[in-house]
């Protein structure tokens, strides 16, 4: 048997099992889940020498489903989540571009040494997507999602190292690795309130009400305003969840 | 976490940067650095020894970032030879045009080196000069505080006053310096009347200094340093000490060759109200009080390393011969004049003569300000400073 036929096999029989969600209305999930990832720009930006340590930081999302079954193998979704996504990083810098800034006081300009960089977010979420039955037990979704943040913290400490004020050539100021000697930095308030991006995941039905789901959810806007000229790179929430599934009606 | 390098291109693809992430450890190809500064000058070879009073002098330490002018102190400019290679060490990657080490004529005036980062994108100019110690044959000196330049810091377009002295040779002298320079850092186009340190008008005679101290915003709260007193001191500002050590960052003294027997000069002061400390709280009951002092010292160890003394141990170390410290100066609102003697020990001629001993005056508007206690508001005047020495 050779592959090609054995495609054929697989996917003569999985049209003449499903009828899938056809007629099947609608349907509530709820779902909850574990998710780990990263606000992170695209690529390695230039200043970043390295990527220390990578704490997982307690993320996870929660919510409802309503299911509309189509044609076919087809379904289309709307959900409502509450989310946290965070982080945790340390990383070396190497004449990262920052701004110090406490009240109206700022010290902008490039620094090298040690970043410890928190990202918290917590946030409502409204997914649309569309289901695609591939097997009885495997469901493909993807759609976009949009986001309202609730909670926003993009802050962290300039340890260990040299701030040299407006570029490479600017007044060396030494930073210490003690809390009286390093600096603190805090974007929080600059964030943008709205975030919109896709998901891609797939559900495994485990049991006949419970499956288990793996999605990635993919940032598509920077989280902070592209007016927001500090933090050079536009970083994107990336986050990966595992969770459960479960169909209440 | 896993070792691997993995290499990556900007613009690759977002699941790909997302695994570098999660996988916790990653990095670029290694960065080519962009700075590109002067760290250190000396002069080589047992010839030239001559020409230096001592063989420290031959060697300029620690550039600060923020200085582009390389002074090295030799005994006659009329005697120095017309090819003379100075030694350099740079920035990582950096490099020097013209060649450290290379053959240059400083008699004629300074010589310009141009200082390019390893990524080729950055620059500094820096000027090398040498120079004849101004021996002062008058019995006394005056520092009138007449020549003030503005100086703008070029990067948040700040400007402020720094003061020098006119050599002998008509050339300016910087050798006072204030915290001027770390009060812009936080600030943007400031001009020089909002400084703590700045130049007025109306001196005891002709121009004088007023120092007063400010509150230092937000920032300088969040690090501890609610207060910037107006200082003025014969010295150096180091910059990059400010925020981690405080009191490294006033680096006093300049060499001397003459023994200072006293101190005068006129003042007028006024205390601003509220006496705070370095944790911003009201100290009720405490008066600020201004400073005014004079020391004279060792500037090199037994083993004729240079000694330099900070803002943590001016008054204290092992290596001051004498001081005068002006015990009080009551609130006034004239000019008002104050004498006082120097103390301590004598200095050894021949180590005097060949340029053993330095000395520092200095002035601040709030006596414990280097410890960031203080009451914002207090001001000090300061105009016509005369030390007599012992030579007649």
């Amino acid at each position: 048997m050779n592959k090609n036929r054995l495609a054929f096999l697989i996917l003569l029989a999985g049209m003449l099992t499903q009828e899938a969600f056809a007629g099947e209305g609608i349907r509530l999930h709820a779902r909850a889940g574990y998710s780990v990832g990263a606000t992170s720009p695209i690529g390695v930006p230039d200043g970043v020498s390295g990527i220390d340590a990578f704490r997982l930081t307690p993320s996870f999302a929660v919510g409802l489903d309503a299911t509309y079954g189509l044609e076919g193998r087809w379904a289309v979704a709307v959900g409502l989540r509450y989310e946290r996504k965070a982080m945790d990083a340390d990383i070396s810098a190497q004449s990262y571009h920052m701004e110090l800034r406490k009240g109206t006081d700022a010290i902008e300009g490039v620094f090298t040494g040690h970043v410890s960089q928190q990202v918290g977010l917590t946030m409502l979420s409204v997914p649309i997507y569309a289901l695609w039955q591939a097997s009885p037990k495997w469901h493909l979704k993807a759609g976009p999602y949009l986001s309202l943040l609730l909670t926003k913290d993009f802050s962290g400490t300039a340890s260990d190292g040299y701030l040299r004020q407006g570029g490479p050539t600017g007044p060396k100021i030494t930073i210490g690795d003690t809390p009286d000697t390093w600096a603190t930095y805090d974007f929080s308030d600059e964030m943008r309130s709205l975030q919109m991006g896709i998901t891609l995941g797939v559900d495994w039905q485990a049991l006949p009400r419970l499956a288990l789901s793996l999605d990635l959810g993919i940032g598509l806007t920077g989280i902070f305003p592209s007016s927001f000229s500090t933090v050079e790179q536009p970083l994107y929430p990336l986050y990966g969840t595992v969770g459960v599934c479960y169909n209440i009606l | 976490m896993n070792n691997n390098i993995i290499t990556i291109n900007r613009g690759c693809a977002i699941v790909v940067s997302a695994l570098c992430l999660l996988l916790g450890s990653c990095s670029k190809e290694e960065k080519l650095n962009t700075e590109c500064d002067m760290l250190s000058a000396w002069v080589e070879g047992e010839e030239y020894e001559q020409y230096f009073y001592r063989t420290a002098d031959m060697r300029v330490e620690n550039i600060s970032s923020t200085t582009t002018e390389v002074v090295f102190t030799v005994r006659s400019m009329s005697e120095l030879p017309a090819a003379l290679p100075v030694y350099f060490t740079l920035t990582d990657g950096a490099i020097v045009s013209p060649a450290s080490g290379s053959l240059q004529d400083f008699t004629a005036g300074p010589v310009t080196y141009t200082v390019t980062s390893e990524d080729k994108s950055n620059h500094r100019q820096y000027t090398v000069l040498f120079r004849q110690h101004d021996t002062v044959a008058t019995p006394t000196y005056t520092y009138s505080f007449e020549g003030v330049d503005s100086t703008d810091d070029g990067i948040m377009g700040n400007v402020y006053h720094v003061f020098y002295e006119q050599t002998a040779g008509g050339e300016r002298n910087y050798i006072w310096a204030s915290g001027n320079l770390g009060v812009s850092l936080v600030h943007t186009e400031w001009m020089p009347a909002d400084f703590p340190t700045r130049s007025v008008a109306d001196g005891y005679q002709g121009k004088g200094v007023c120092l007063s101290t400010q509150d230092a915003g937000a920032l300088g709260a969040m690090m501890g340093k609610p207060i910037a007193a107006g200082n003025l001191f014969i010295g150096t500002f180091d910059l990059e000490q400010v925020v981690v050590d405080p009191l490294k960052s006033t680096v006093f003294g300049t060499p001397t060759t003459q023994e200072p027997v006293s101190l005068s000069g006129y003042y007028k002061y006024q205390p601003g109200e509220t006496f705070t400390n370095a944790s911003g709280e009201t100290l009720a009951g405490r008066t600020d009080e201004a400073s005014v002092y004079a020391v004279f010292f060792r500037n090199q160890n037994e083993a004729g390393e240079p000694v330099v003394l900070y803002g943590d141990d001016v008054l204290t170390s092992p290596y001051v011969v004498k001081k005068a410290v002006v015990a009080s100066l009551p609130p006034t609102d004239e000019w008002t004049r104050f004498e006082v003697s120097f103390e301590g020990g004598s200095a050894d001629a021949e180590l005097l003569a060949s340029l053993g001993y330095s000395m520092t005056i200095v002035f601040s508007s709030s006596k414990n300000g280097d410890t960031f206690e203080g009451a914002i508001g207090s001001t000090l005047y300061i105009d016509e400073v005369t030390v007599t020495y012992t030579n007649e």
